[in-house]
């Protein structure tokens, strides 16, 4: 039997949710399941290709000890999910646009496109939807 | 003779285990095995759960001193 498609919505700029959504995506596509991210609004600044180490999330106390303890990096997790399995990247072409960068200005070899919200849930019809 | 392939994923955090048995299972022959070792306390079910999904075997899951054993077969 096919899994369904995994659709996550990806807007917030919290470390615990960035984190949550690239634990998602890399085991759904790891685990025979097609996975689509979309990343827009306050999430686009942790996919800052230029962003120091450290400084690329921001979190409360759980993020914290994401760090201290050495979790692994949701940058990696994304990565790991797109080499090891079926994973799609998207950035939110609107975001793009407000924030004046480009898909240059994103952690190099992350995403697959720039793409309106439209196409994403049109393309989500008939998948499961997370939004985070 | 099957092989088997140890990989200390003792320390890592979920889903590190895990993505460290996938890369493994790439390295090696269809009918060797990967005895994985995880302190993260989900690995137990979680690595099971995921070989049946994509069609491995699992070959047994022992409870050691802070870690558990977890042996898969590659069947693909």
């Amino acid at each position: 039997m096919t899994s369904q498609p995994l659709f996550i919505l990806l807007c917030s700029g919290e470390h615990e949710k960035i984190q949550m959504a690239a634990m998602m995506a890399s085991v759904g596509a790891v685990s025979d399941r097609t996975v689509h991210v979309f990343v827009s609004m306050n999430a686009l600044s942790a996919f800052a290709k230029d962003a120091p180490p450290g400084q690329r999330y921001s979190g409360g106390a759980f993020s914290r000890q994401l760090l201290e303890k050495g979790a692994p990096d949701a940058m990696q997790l994304f990565e790991q999910g797109r080499m090891l399995g079926d994973l799609k990247m998207y950035v939110c072409s609107m975001a793009l646009d407000i924030t004046g960068w480009s898909e240059d200005s994103l952690v190099d070899g992350l995403f697959d496109d720039a793409l309106g919200l439209t196409k994403f849930l049109s393309d989500a019809e008939g998948g499961q939807f997370v939004t985070l | 003779m099957a092989q088997r392939t140890k990989i200390d994923a003792r320390g890592a955090f979920c889903p590190g285990p895990l993505m460290e048995l996938i890369a493994g299972l790439k390295l090696i022959e269809v009918g060797d095995e990967i005895e994985v070792w995880s302190s993260d306390k989900g690995s137990a079910k979680d690595i099971p759960e995921w070989v049946a999904k994509v069609g491995h075997e699992m070959v047994g899951v022992e409870s050691c001193e802070g870690y558990d054993s977890i042996v898969i077969r590659k069947a693909k």
